[in-house]
């Protein structure tokens, strides 16, 4: 038990805290993730600050790194907003990693049927498509929580879990199955995504739904509804908000949002241009969660949720170097993920309380 | 027969296991959603330690580890007030990359030699997970102390009051929670699989979490819920032992044990059941302890 008289310290509630303390304390969590890992790193035998250069020149240079820590750092933005619209009605989609399984499926279904439909038509419906069963996934998960009153973070599990087996029936043996063992045919050429200044077009999609998003919630009567209903359900029930319809509103936006980066990620990584064997779809699939952590750090603002997920987007491809480069054990790279987002929740503490010396 | 039956029971000994230590801690008003990641811990340091010491000392590593990282969600959720899910989440995270580093370079079998006993193919396990139950169960309704830990899961303010240390009583859910997460882990690697590979748990720990919902917090009505979803499990894993020649594709079948999560849970929370489970919740579950 941490006892904090002993050490005559007190806690001092902060009643909000201003986005430039959240910077403070995000980075203050960075460096102290940084400094743990390098434990690691000295175990392994690699010398931290040589990592470190190795992983974030990597990462930033645009011959090596640069166009992956865009696009993996642009589908952690589509996961992030996906889990900032719920949360602000205080409703957690942890459904992220179903609705982009969802989101890939409808885009793969559309590509697979009309492969040699023109790309201006192609891509906006496979897009198209993506968001409509992602949305639909996300509205399930809100219609349980909101009309049937099943604790939204289960549900959105097992969902997950069934979406997992439904992408798994298609490509492994399964109509989509190509010729290489548990991957699925690749997508048609008139499917690729467009590569514009390093990246797909969609990550500029992602960048423009950000916005969007900043003034829907902070702007319109909608978004200010939502965020009534978040902060206090009583006082939405009494100005006659609809809370279960909300709910299913928020939930199929989410949805929706995750939906869409079913097609950023297949179409529009070059390495990928299909859907991979499960355990690769699966590891991506579970960087999705990151939107909790990223949506929470940036204390739900889209706008600051743009660098910073491109930031930790650095940090998953970077740290691919360890292990290529550097040739330390596989999976010191997952490591440093999980240490940066253990320190991230810790560090919430920081976003409530000041630490203070009693006198 | 009976083989499959023995395995489903071995699954339903995982849950078991896992779910009742869940549902101490939120007796106590700690949700712990990172109870993936803790039987993740367990299954890797039990799988490790076996291989070199024996199958004794890997449920107690495994527990160790799963205690601790209960101890970690203890105090980033009772003493720093971190959100719960919050603070589960980032456990599990953390759980996936470290297991992942730390494990799967010992991929495959454990060493021959390492073979744990089993009485008529069903390992002694089960009644130790049957016996902690019961142990739990008549902590709960029975003694003093389980009316402590129920009276801070409904409304710390009024134990505090009464003089039950909240903290206390928190900590000590929540690290016996951990505990059991992680001796479910490590029976999983080493007995139920007798193998490593990836991330091995598949969503079962998220499976036992449900379990605790729908059980309407009480260890009994958890042990019918965990026979059922370990013969579903099983039957989803290895169905042609029942039913020859099934029609329904290997996806499908995995996907039933989730399936029926999601189909219990809409039956529970029906207006009939829902009173009932409104009652039984614990009233202050998922909240921070705040003394103003």
């Amino acid at each position: 038990m941490i006892s904090l008289e002993a050490l005559k310290l007190k806690l001092e509630r902060i009643p909000v805290v201003s986005g430039g303390q959240a910077v403070r304390i995000s980075l203050l969590s960075l460096v102290f993730s940084f400094i743990i890992f390098s434990i690691f790193l000295s175990i392994e035998g690699a010398n931290p600050i040589d990592a470190y250069t190795n992983i974030f020149s990597f990462a930033f240079d645009s011959n090596l790194g640069l166009p992956t820590t865009l696009h993996r750092g642009l589908f952690l933005l589509f996961s992030t907003l996906a889990f900032i619209v719920p949360y602000s009605a205080r409703l957690w989609n942890v459904g992220m990693e179903g609705q982009f399984y969802l989101g890939t499926i409808g885009a793969f279904a559309v590509a697979y049927s009309l492969p040699t439909l023109h790309p201006a038509l192609l891509i906006p419906l496979m897009l198209l498509s993506g968001a409509l069963f992602g949305a639909g996934y996300g509205a399930l998960a809100g219609y349980l929580r909101g009309k049937l009153n099943v604790n939204e973070v289960v549900g959105c599990l097992m969902l997950n879990n069934i979406a997992f087996w439904l992408v798994y029936l298609l490509t492994v043996g399964g109509p989509w199955a190509g010729i290489a063992e548990s991957t699925s045919r690749p997508l048609p050429p008139n499917a690729h995504a467009p590569i514009i200044f390093y990246t797909p077009f969609t990550s500029y999609l992602a960048v423009g739904i950000a916005i969007v998003l900043y003034i829907f919630l902070s702007k319109s009567v909608l978004g200010y509804k939502i965020r009534v209903l978040g902060n206090s359900p009583m006082a939405a029930q009494h100005v006659g908000i609809n809370a279960p319809r909300t709910y299913i509103l928020v939930m199929t936006i989410g949805g929706a949002i995750a939906g869409l980066s079913g097609y950023h990620m297949w179409a529009g990584d070059p390495a990928f241009l299909m859907i991979p064997r499960p355990e690769a779809y699966k590891a991506i699939g579970d960087l999705t969660y990151w939107g909790l952590i990223i949506g929470l750090v940036c204390l739900l603002n889209p706008v600051a949720a743009i660098p910073t997920s491109v930031f930790i987007g650095s940090i998953m491809v970077g740290s691919t170097v360890l292990v290529r480069r550097l040739r330390l054990p596989f999976g010191l790279d997952v490591l440093f993920l999980g240490l940066v987002s253990i320190t991230f929740a810790a560090f919430q503490f920081f976003y409530m309380y000041r630490i203070r010396r009693m006198k | 027969m009976w083989p499959f039956i023995a395995r489903s029971l071995e699954v339903a000994t995982i849950l078991l296991i896992a779910a009742i230590g869940e549902l101490l801690n939120q007796r106590s008003g700690v949700i712990n959603v990172g109870i993936e990641g803790l039987m993740l811990l367990g299954a890797a340091a039990g799988f490790i330690t076996a291989s070199t010491w024996g199958l004794i000392p890997a449920f107690i590593i495994g527990m160790i580890i799963g205690g601790l990282f209960g101890l970690i969600h203890a105090i980033l959720s009772t003493s720093l007030k971190v959100n719960q899910v919050v603070s589960g989440m980032g456990i599990w995270l953390f759980a996936m990359g470290f297991v992942t580093y730390w494990a799967d370079r010992y991929s495959g079998p454990l060493p021959r030699g390492v073979v744990s006993p089993r009485i008529y193919e069903l390992s002694p396990m089960f009644f130790i997970a049957l016996i902690i139950v019961v142990v739990i169960w008549f902590v709960l309704s029975k003694t003093h102390l389980g009316l402590k830990i129920k009276s801070v899961g409904e409304n710390p303010f009024a134990a505090e009051v009464s003089g039950v240390k909240v903290i206390r009583t928190r900590y000590l859910c929540t690290v016996i929670g951990g505990m059991l997460a992680g001796l479910a882990g490590a029976f999983l690697s080493t007995t139920y699989l007798g193998a490593w590979s990836h991330l091995p748990t598949k969503g079962l720990g998220w499976i036992a979490f449900a379990l605790v919902m729908f059980s309407l917090w009480r260890p009994m009505i958890l042990l019918g819920g965990a026979l059922t979803f370990g013969f579903i499990w099983q039957f989803a894993i290895s169905p042609e032992t029942i039913y020859a020649g099934i029609p329904a594709p290997l996806p499908i079948l995995r996907m039933l044990p989730f399936i029926a999560t999601i189909v219990v849970l809409v039956i529970i929370s029906r207006e009939k059941f829902r009173k009932k489970w409104a009652l039984s919740k614990p009233e202050a579950l998922g909240e921070p302890y705040i003394k103003e």
